[in-house]
């Protein structure tokens, strides 16, 4: 072996020997649980039958029962419908934003700032602002078209409405995600390339089409593919706007597999739908990338 | 009720304190105490406690002090939000945890526990007189109270401290008696109470929360039908009878077109509020979300206010009643010590306190009910809550014991579809027999997936 190569080998190592104790408390506290979430999916555990934890007797048995569970395939359906409207409107009115605010003020600045509230803020507290707007009685949303006499649905007990309001309340807290990013690669593009495209007589839609919008497309498929992940997690919205009513028409898959695992006390058929889930997740996670790297190749 | 209740924990040293310290360590020094103080029976126990966070515990703390020092023990009480404990207390007994000496015994989670034998079983305390005396008399309990922590045998896995009945408030009695309307007594008039009320100085004919499956059997019990086809020993679901159909009709269309906009998502405390505003006119839940109407200092309506039975069914008259119990788990360390908590939480003369001092009503010992002192406390504007409060929480003891569908570990998943079933009607996603033929079938389903045998 070259002296080259020992130097790679001792640096690879090292590297190994520093990661490690990161790796470990790493698969300490995520790797372990989500095996004991695999193993109890091919369970029949229910918490109110402990000896059921260790009956591996029909391992398949849950994931044969989830394509006939109808309010299962329901809760895909809800999430589809969620996480593709939600993120669609949070990249593109974080884009929107983003070129709004591209430029230099005190004044955009601050108003910068007061976009990235509705992000900072805990995830309760947002459901709670959205359950507050939402509810007819104390609602100043309803009060202000009250006064214009317009006569407006309980938009989180309406069939037609709920889901809409669940998804308005998911891009108020996450467009600021979107807008960061984009705002971020905006200021990275060389002002050079606008000035010579003005100067060949380019309008700002071309320069947006020709020039901006190429240089940002990597960072609205990375934004966008972090909210589409993230957008499975919309629980505490679900939980206190609508408890996935009115019927089934908002519950999404993860808040069913709350109420298996904690109202009914399915562990085991909650697990398997989560691991469906987190499937689904890494699948569609997966599609994109590969569709951003199809598209880099292709250019 | 307003009364501001400072924690033992939070109370802070002044120079009074010091000084009767400082007096009682004198005198203990001067004075050796006799044996018997020094030979308590629990001294160096600490016990542990869990239940959901109530006003009876948050009364109860100012007292634990006293019953630290008669009794030479600890006692950690650990007090979580409804779900969270819930959640919590599922895991820890279904797991065989012994984290808790005692813990609250929820209603919904009564049955499964008991069936699951996660619960130590109370007789064993009761019928031993070196560890209950005979005035603590486990029968003064309401009997109604007492069914969920029962088993098949008729064993006891817990005591009530809480007891619901529910009743029905009228809080705008001055329009009814403007239109001539007199409190309603059966479905019919209540919907037609409802109709005549409802815009009338824009309010609400009636007002509901989202917890239908608390709600809505009520009427599908009045109407004739059931839950399952006869809990607990027959747990098949019936909820696409006619009767059951007929009930789900009826009661969203009284939300449907009496109730204030969003009601399906209202939560308990937004019906409350917009009752004790005079926002809407008829709110049937547990009497203690029902008197505050007449009761609380925030009320707007307490002299237009009547309090009174649910209206009946043209078949039965089966308003719900439930309750919240003190229980040990059956691996608990300290079980001798966690009864002598339960015995004197629950004994006769902290409850009286209870009334006394903080008007806390919702108990459930009937010596206490009964007493002069309960009913003049709870006596307003000539009706006597007590009475009424104890009439319906001992109705399901009389005779058949009609809350027993809601006993049965099965419930849970019926009553989610139930709910989902409701919501579906009340929007007009499926009409009335579709949505329950439709909640039948997978109802079974669950409870077969779940592993029930039907």
């Amino acid at each position: 072996m070259s002296g080259e190569g020992l130097v790679d080998a001792e640096r690879r190592r090292f590297n190994a020997i520093a990661l490690a104790p990161s790796l470990i408390v790493l698969f300490v506290i995520a790797g372990l649980p989500a095996i004991y979430l695999v193993v109890t999916s091919l369970t029949p555990f229910q918490l109110v039958n402990p000896g059921s934890s260790t009956d591996f007797s029909s391992p398949l048995r849950n994931y044969l029962l989830l394509p006939g569970d109808p309010r299962f395939v329901n809760s895909l359906w809800v999430q589809a419908k969620l996480s593709f409207w939600g993120v669609l409107l949070q990249v593109l009115l974080g884009m929107l934003l983003a070129l709004l605010l591209h430029t230099q003020s005190r004044v955009v600045e601050f108003a910068r700032t007061l976009f990235l509230i509705p992000m900072v803020l805990p995830p309760i507290v947002v459901a709670i602002i959205w359950k507050l707007i939402y509810t007819p009685d104390i609602s100043p949303l309803y009060y202000a078209a009250g006064l214009l006499n317009v006569t407006m649905p309980s938009l989180t007990s309406s069939v037609d409405f709920a889901l809409t309001a669940i998804i308005i309340a998911d891009t108020w807290e996450w467009m600021p995600f979107t807008f960061l990013m984009v705002l971020a690669a905006l200021q990275t593009i060389p002002e050079e390339f606008s000035e010579a495209a003005l100067v060949d007589g380019a309008n700002r839609l071309q320069i947006f089409f020709y020039i901006t919008l190429p240089f940002i497309t990597p960072i609205l498929v990375i934004s966008g593919m972090f909210r589409l992940i993230d957008s499975v997690k919309a629980f505490p919205l679900v939980f206190l706007l609508t408890g996935g009513g009115p019927g089934s028409v908002t519950e999404v898959t993860n808040y069913y597999a709350y109420l298996l695992a904690f109202d009914f006390n399915e562990i085991g058929y909650s697990s398997s739908v989560t691991i469906v889930m987190l499937l689904l997740v890494v699948a569609v996670s997966l599609g994109v990338v590969w569709m951003g790297r199809r598209r880099e190749a292709m250019a | 009720m307003t009364k501001k209740n400072s924690s033992h924990k939070s109370a802070g040293f002044n120079r009074r304190a010091l000084l009767q310290a400082g007096a009682a360590t004198l005198g203990a020094a001067a004075f050796p105490l006799p044996a018997i103080a020094q030979t308590k029976p629990f001294a160096g126990v600490t016990l542990r406690g869990a239940s959901f966070q109530h006003r009876f515990f948050t009364l109860l703390q100012n007292y634990i002090p006293e019953f630290e020092a008669q009794t030479g023990m600890k006692v950690d009480l650990q007090l979580s939000a409804f779900p969270v404990y819930n959640q919590q207390a599922n895991l820890e007994l279904s797991s065989g945890g012994s984290a808790f000496d005692f813990v609250n015994v929820t209603f919904i989670l009564a049955a499964r526990w008991v069936a699951a034998g996660l619960l130590a079983n109370l007789d064993e305390f009761t019928i031993d007189p070196n560890l209950t005396p005979a005035e603590w008399n486990p029968k003064d309990f309401v009997e109604g109270a007492q069914v969920p922590y029962r088993d098949a045998k008729g064993a006891t896995y817990g005591y009530s401290w809480e007891g619901g009945a529910m009743v029905m408030g009228l809080s705008r009695m001055d329009l009814m008696e403007k239109k001539g309307l007199k409190v309603p007594k059966t479905f019919a008039e209540l919907q037609q109470v409802c109709a005549e009320i409802n815009g009338t100085e824009n309010v609400n004919g009636i007002v509901s929360f989202q917890l239908h499956h608390w709600c809505l059997p009520p009427y599908i019990q009045g109407f004739g039908g059931n839950i399952f086809r006869k809990p607990p020993a027959d747990i098949m679901p019936t909820l696409n009878s006619p009767e059951a159909i007929k009930a789900i009709e009826y009661y969203a269309n009284l939300l449907k077109n009496y109730a204030p906009k969003g009601v399906l998502t209202y939560t308990e405390d937004q019906a409350r509020q917009s009752h004790m505003t005079g926002r809407s006119n008829i709110f049937i839940h547990s009497s203690a979300w029902i008197t505050p109407i007449l009761l609380s200092n925030d009320s707007k309506v307490k002299d237009t206010s009547r309090v009174v039975r649910m209206p009946a069914g043209p078949v039965h008259d089966y308003p719900a009643a439930n309750s919240q119990g003190l229980g040990i788990p059956k691996n608990a360390k300290n079980k001798k010590a966690a009864w002598e908590f339960i015995k004197w939480a629950l004994s006769p003369e902290i409850s009286m306190r209870l009334v006394k001092e903080h008007g806390h009503s919702s108990v459930c010992r009937r010596s206490v009910i009964e007493s002069e002192e309960y009913r003049k406390l709870n006596t307003v504007n000539g009706q006597d809550l007590g009475a009424l409060y104890l009439e319906v929480l001992g109705l399901p003891a009389k005779g058949e014991n009609y809350m027993a569908y809601r006993t049965v570990k099965e419930f849970p998943i019926v009553g989610d579809v139930l709910n989902k079933a409701f919501e579906q009607v009340a929007t007009g996603q499926l009409a009335a027999q579709a949505a329950m033929n439709a909640a039948q079938e997978q109802a079974v389903a669950n409870l077969r997936r779940a592993g029930t045998a039907l």
